[in-house]
């Protein structure tokens, strides 16, 4: 009978392999060939040539990520600490625009950030320009927001927020309150329990938010695109552009995608491993 | 012993209208070892943890070495408490769950400019390493500092929780249903060392529990509740032998209940036969509730009994045979070493100081009749384990 | 206190809904507006909504979304839930690196995995095709298809791949958390494994299953990376089409769309926390101490709406079960029992009556797709994402297509319109015996400045390159086009092969980068920012030109006097495309005077048929009442001394076409 059950997953391992392992390898085949099917390096050595779209990259996601987090984990907290009837409504309306694509959620910001868009319309209306101009005596008709690195990265907090709250919430609200009462009895202060209790224990909840959050924004092209106009050129761009866009090389592309993954893989490792460090650092 | 250290006060706890605790009044000396003794619901529970600070009374006051405390945080009270599923922090290894209360300083009174103040002083690693290192070894847990709490045993991770608690040298210890979770065994152990700590730290503890028996073991002063109100309040003894009402006679040991009419003072009629008994001070005629425990009753030939009956069940128990006899009707318990066969007819003799007379209370006539009695019955009487809390567990149960 | 803490704390998750939800409430407001701007109000209309079920590619893709979207919840959901139990019965040895590589699609990111499905897919046709070909030379009984490409298939596929792992990881919990002896206990109360199955297991995981399902769901409907890189051109999925109407205008129906989907995800889950509230309320108002043991009548009325409920639920899976048989097969019937041709085109270029009036003539169904630079249209026929009949690249492309045997020889006996095409197009150095091409149009490219933001008259390039107009100059996003015109500024051919004049030329361009003289990259997306005034120069194409003009009066082109670029597109047919005849009976459509102007009118790129470039003024006269306005017209069809200013692009050899395309990276990074 056990037998007869592990059946099932016989079809899912050939699944696994054709779907998930066999294009991997396919690609990373891909990054060491050229056209003509030679082996070759080129592709690697050639890379420091997109250091600063790396470096451009990761560092907006980076700042989203931090972004992300900042706003996420309170908000996380404060739910966890609402009523069930509050919090069932507030996860699905925290899920409820993950349901529209995501496209339509950054074109709705296109209009808003635009130079004769929403907001610089409202500003204007205010008065905000005229007392700056007063102020200042220059000339601003607009804020330049989009096609900016802040337009990015409002597009990838924007987008992305939900994907750290969700795993986040989940972990404080399974947190057993009376650890929380334990650790109170055992003389820690309302910020000694947050620091010491709630904020490790809900460690595993950051690291996946973040990761949730960091892995989307470092390889977007759609955001940058859409509201960094082409401008703000990033590694998901830089990537489809070999792949679909004007500069056919997909051998070039599946390198740059295996260098990123291999970095966002060491990133997350490294994270998980401070993660586990802090963790530790709050024992000793 | 010594002074009153805690004092609640015609505490009140009620959510709407439902009334939880019903106008308690308790005095807790120190250095003793009190039980909170009750069936769930009872009112047990929430009374410690409006002792423990994390429920305020809704009205009623708490007093703590004479000062009123109702609004001092859980983590300003010289109390600390063992949590029902011990609560320990997952993330912490045992050596840093044991030293998490230290690590937060130390509250101390120090005099600052004539006036008593209590401020956090942080304790220095060593202190912390050889108290922490001494707590464990206490608790019989030397060796084991580095060891994650997940892979300790029930028995340990109690001990550890319990260590946690004591470490931080409490004038008093709460301790909510804590031998719960442990099997038979490990419970009877956990009970000695139990209370070889609390005489070697020479500390209060106040226990809750719904085991009669634990409470009867190890208690200074036992506290019987049920439905929010105090039954009784006395030792171990006093509680057995002097029960105050039916609901107390039933849920210490085991007893036959009977109606009965007090005849006169050290007399009392039950079946419309008088039989001698210590109790005085009823009105005449007044009708009360008799206490008879299984133990004190003695088997005798039929025709010399002072009361006949048949026997109709027999259970060996080891030590005794639990014998149920039918006396008109009225099914009574007893506990004797003789065995008699079921269907013979028995007398039964009582002597005076087995009788015990109860006033009526709202209790009456609820207890004492073994009409359906059996040994599973018993057992899931006994098993009144807080269901709530138990589906926390399903969280931590992975493997 | 703790009162105020509350409101304190629901402030700020106030303050967080209303950072999401406020671009989603614009977007709603903004689809009840009038006019087409996302701006300005211009008064209440539902007139989007009307005009949205007109519009085919929009509804297609909402359809294909949902269709995909659907699907794949449902095979993953089936798969994955046995799949689960199938690994939850393995050892732990041989589960774990299972779950580790099932965890892959989940971590990694949406373009890694898109990208390696895409080379796998490009792999396996490549292997199919010598298998079917070898497969139909050996036997004649069944004829294999030959060319398979990306589209509706390969993007199910993929979405069923990365839902798989979601589903997983929500039954695997529950599967952990089962009593492993629930399946002996009902086997040994008598039940075979499949009925334990769905007596023990099935109930015991169900909200395992339900909340997989639930996330497998969302994930598709929101995915757009994954999709992009597999789906192909021929399909789109409502995210694609969004992303390519991004490039050039996005209209107000997406608005509406984006409405209607809210609207019903909103009742959907009003409607479910509305029951679950009350299923909770229910559960409260039942005294807990002691159970009401309920009467014979509601135990009855229970039963009864139990089995309703179950026939019920069934009755709707059995009929969304039909549903989705019905759908598929209609698609495939539709698709497959109505001739079709694929054409591939650039963004606004046709006038869209033309589309239908062929169908309407010939019964053929066109499935009219677009990409926005030859580069593109390259990359999405080489990797394989294509699977189109026409297509209509600029000349240089077409003669790289002929060099790489990409392009079908045509039978010009099938498209005798081709001999009203002005001898001037015909011959041409791309294909210069004529055997691949029918000319579609030809036009310059020039210069485009709003008078608003430049005050003086433009006639030289210099002005893409000075600070004067410092963050208000567009740079046109291919490296042929904007490398060409830097080229033509510094007065060599732009189809040197010199590598350090073409180096010359990218220091041009990326010194003024770097004084910040542009202020984005655009292709279509120039017609948003010229026709808004966000921008006070670009480089674009002549025709183009003509229909912002109609947007923004302001607008002015000039073929500066260093001179430009000409160029023709053309129609060929791919080569080994399916539909050949299909695709001849197009080409001949499209060249027929009536369409070339028709085209003319809609597009303002100039014709390359005599008769239509000849008869234009005419037609325009008489469809408008109005003589036309001979500077457009000279504009649209440049005399020929402008066009002797001007050179045609020639195709590059490799090695400067990848030096082209490093350089144009460079200056991204």
């Amino acid at each position: 009978m056990k037998n007869r059950r592990s059946l099932f997953a016989i079809p899912y391992v050939i699944w696994l392999a054709l779907l998930v392992v066999v294009p991997i390898v396919i690609m990373t085949v891909y990054s060491f060939t050229t056209a003509d099917g030679v082996a070759t390096l080129e592709h690697f050595v050639g890379m420091n040539a997109y250091a600063g779209v790396f470096l451009r990259s990761f560092q907006l996601a980076l700042i989203a990520t931090l972004i992300s987090l900042l706003i996420g984990y309170p908000v996380s907290y404060l739910m966890a600490r609402e009523g069930p009837g509050f919090q069932r409504v507030a996860m699905a309306l925290i899920m409820l625009p993950m349901w529209m694509n995501f496209l339509l959620r950054t074109y709705s910001w296109m209009s808003i950030l635009e130079n004769n868009g929403l907001l610089n319309q409202l500003l204007a209306a205010v008065g905000v320009f005229d007392l700056i101009n007063a102020l200042t005596g220059s000339d601003i008709q607009y804020f330049q927001m989009i096609r900016t690195p802040g337009a990015v990265v409002l597009g990838m907090v924007y987008n992305y927020l939900p994907f750290m709250i969700l795993p986040i919430y989940s972990v404080l609200v399974k947190l057993d309150n009376s650890l929380l009462e334990a650790a109170q009895d055992l003389g820690a202060s309302t910020v000694d329990t947050f620091r010491r209790v709630i904020l490790p224990l809900s460690l595993p909840g950051v690291l996946s938010g973040v990761t949730m959050v960091f892995v989307p924004s470092v390889s977007t092209f759609a955001i940058s695109r859409l509201l960094g106009g082409g401008t703000q050129m990033m590694l998901g761009d830089l990537i489809e552009n070999q792949f679909l866009g004007g500069a056919y090389n997909p051998h070039l592309g599946a390198a740059i995608a295996m260098v990123m993954m291999v970095i966002v893989v060491v990133c997350m490792a490294v994270m998980k491993h401070f993660g586990e460090g802090e963790e530790q650092a709050v024992m000793l | 012993m010594s002074k009153e250290l805690i004092c609640l006060s015609n505490c009140v706890m009620s959510y709407g209208d439902d009334i939880v605790l019903d106008h308690i009044n308790l005095y807790i000396k120190d250095k003793e070892f009190l039980t909170l003794l009750g069936p769930s619901g009872c009112g047990k529970t929430t009374t410690l943890r409006i002792i423990g600070g994390f429920l305020l009374p809704t009205s009623g006051d708490i007093l703590f070495d004479g000062a009123r405390i109702n609004d001092v945080p859980p983590h300003k009270r010289m109390v600390n408490t063992v949590f029902q599923r011990y609560a320990l922090f997952p993330h912490l290894n045992v050596f840093e769950n044991v030293a998490f209360g230290l690590r937060m300083g130390q509250t101390q009174i120090q005099e600052v400019k004539g006036k008593q103040v209590r401020c956090k002083v942080k304790l220095p690693e060593e202190e912390i390493r050889s108290r922490v290192l001494d707590m464990l070894e206490i608790v019989n847990l030397k060796g084991f500092e580095k060891r994650s709490i997940s892979a300790l045993s029930g028995g340990q991770q109690q001990r550890v929780a319990i260590a946690r608690a004591l470490v931080n040298r409490p004038k008093v210890l709460l301790l909510d249903e804590p031998l719960g979770a442990l099997d038979m065994r490990l419970r009877k152990d956990m009970q000695n060392e139990l209370k070889r700590i609390q005489q070697e730290m020479g500390i209060t503890f106040i226990y809750v529990t719904h085991d009669q028996e634990e409470a009867l073991a190890m208690s200074d002063t036992v506290v019987v509740m049920d439905g929010g109100r105090i039954q009784q309040i006395g030792t171990p003894e006093d509680i057995y032998n002097e029960p105050k009402n039916a609901f107390v006679a039933d849920f210490i040991g085991e007893s036959n209940i009977i109606d009965g009419v007090m005849r006169a003072d050290g007399e009392v009629e039950i079946f419309n036969r008088r039989f001698q008994c210590l109790d005085k001070g009823f009105a005449p005629n007044e009708p009360v509730d008799v206490v008879i425990r299984p133990e004190d009753v003695d088997i005798v030939a039929e025709e010399q009994g002072q009361l006949k009956g048949t026997v109709t069940s027999v259970t060996f128990k080891g030590v005794h045979y639990d014998t149920i006899v039918d006396f008109y009707g009225f099914k009574w318990l007893i506990q004797t070493t003789d065995f008699c066969p079921v269907d013979s007819r028995i007398g039964i003799k009582i002597d005076p100081d087995g009788i015990h007379v109860m006033k009526k209370s709202r209790y009456s006539g609820l207890f004492g009749d073994y009409s359906s009695y059996s040994e599973e019955y018993d057992e899931i009487g006994d098993a009144d384990y807080d269901f709530e809390q138990d589906g926390s567990r399903e969280g931590g149960d992975e493997e | 206190m703790r009162q105020r803490s509350r409101i304190g704390s629901r402030l700020i998750i106030g303050l967080v809904f209303l950072f999401l939800y406020l671009p989603i409430f614009l977007l709603i407001i903004f689809s009840f507006n009038r006019g087409d701007s996302s701006v300005v109000w211009r008064g209440f209309s539902f007139h989007w909504y009307a005009k949205l079920f007109q519009n085919r590619l929009i509804m297609e893709s909402v359809y294909t979304t949902l269709l995909v979207s659907l699907l794949a919840t449902a095979i993953s959901t089936v798969v994955g839930t046995f799949a689960s139990i199938g690994v939850y019965s393995l050892t732990r040895r041989w589960r774990d690196p299972i779950l580790v590589v099932n965890d892959i699609p989940m971590m990694n990111a949406d373009i890694v995995t898109g990208v390696s499905l895409c080379l796998f897919f490009v792999a396996f046709f490549q292997g199919w095709g010598s298998f079917a070909q070898w497969f139909n030379s050996v036997q004649g009984l069944v004829e294999l298809p030959v060319r398979l490409t990306l589209g509706l298939g390969t993007l199910l596929l993929a979405h069923v791949a990365f839902n798989i792992p979601y589903v997983i990881l929500n039954v695997a919990p529950k599967l952990r958390r089962m009593d492993k002896n629930l399946v002996d206990a009902a086997q040994d109360l008598g039940c075979t494994w499949m009925q334990a199955f769905y007596k023990v297991i099935l109930p015991e995981i169900k909200p395992g299953i339900v909340s997989g399902a639930l996330i497998a769901f969302t994930m598709s409907v929101d995915d757009f990376v994954i999709s992009y890189f597999t789906a192909g051109s021929s399909t789109s999925t409502l995210a694609m089409a969004i992303y390519g109407m991004a490039r050039r205008r996005i209209t107000p129906e997406i608005n509406a769309v984006s409405t209607l989907l809210f609207l019903a995800v909103l009742i959907l889950l009003v409607v479910n926390n509305l029951r679950e509230a009350r299923l909770e309320r229910l559960a409260q108002q039942q005294p807990i101490h002691q159970p009401r043991r309920p009467d014979i009548v509601e135990r009855l009325a229970q039963g009864a709406a139990t089995v309703r409920g179950r026939w019920l639920r069934r009755g709707v899976a059995l009929a969304m079960a039909c549903v989705f048989v019905v759908v598929v097969c209609l698609l495939s019937a539709a698709t497959g029992a109505q001739p079709v041709v694929n054409v591939c085109s650039w963004g606004e270029y046709i006038a869209p009556e033309l589309i239908e009036q062929f169908e309407q003539e010939t019964g053929i169904r066109v499935n009219y797709q677009t990409t926005d630079s030859n580069e593109t249209l390259y990359s999405l026929l080489k990797s394989g994402g294509a699977d189109y009949d026409v297509v209509v690249p600029s000349d240089y492309m077409i003669s790289q297509l002929i060099e790489e045997n990409m392009l079908e020889e045509l039978n010009y006996n099938n498209i005798p319109n081709f001999s009203l095409i002005d001898d001037r197009f015909k011959n041409l150095s791309y294909d210069p015996e004529n055997k691949y091409t029918v000319p579609y149009t030809w036009g310059t490219v020039g210069l485009i400045y709003n008078t608003t933001m430049v005050k003086e008259e433009i006639t030289s390039w210099s002005a893409l390159y000075s600070d004067e107009y410092a963050d208000n100059v567009l740079l046109i996003n291919n490296s042929r086009d904007a490398l060409g015109i830097a080229l033509i500024y510094l007065g060599y051919s732009v189809n040197t092969t010199d590598e350090e004049e073409i180096r010359e030329a990218y220091r041009l361009i990326a010194d003024a980068n770097r004084r910040g003289v542009f202020q984005a990259r655009v292709m279509d997306e120039v017609f948003q920012y010229m026709e808004g005034g966000n921008a006070a120069i670009g480089t674009y194409y002549a025709g183009d030109y003509l229909t912002m003009l109609e947007n923004n009066e302001d607008l002015a082109f000039v073929v500066p006097e260093e001179g430009s670029n000409w160029f023709v597109d053309a129609m060929c047919v791919l080569r080994d495309a399916p539909h050949k005849e299909e695709a001849e009976k197009w080409i001949n459509f499209i060249a027929s005077t009536e369409a070339n102007l028709a085209n003319m009118d809609e597009i303002w790129y100039a014709s390359p048929n005599r008769e239509a470039l000849e008869q234009y003024p005419a037609y325009y006269e008489e469809k408008y009442e109005e003589p036309l306005d001979m500077e457009f017209y000279e504009i649209m069809a440049a005399p020929q001394e402008v066009l002797d200013r001007c050179e045609a692009y020639l195709v590059l050899p490799s090695e400067i076409r990848t030096l082209y395309n490093d350089l144009w990276i460079q200056l991204g990074a």
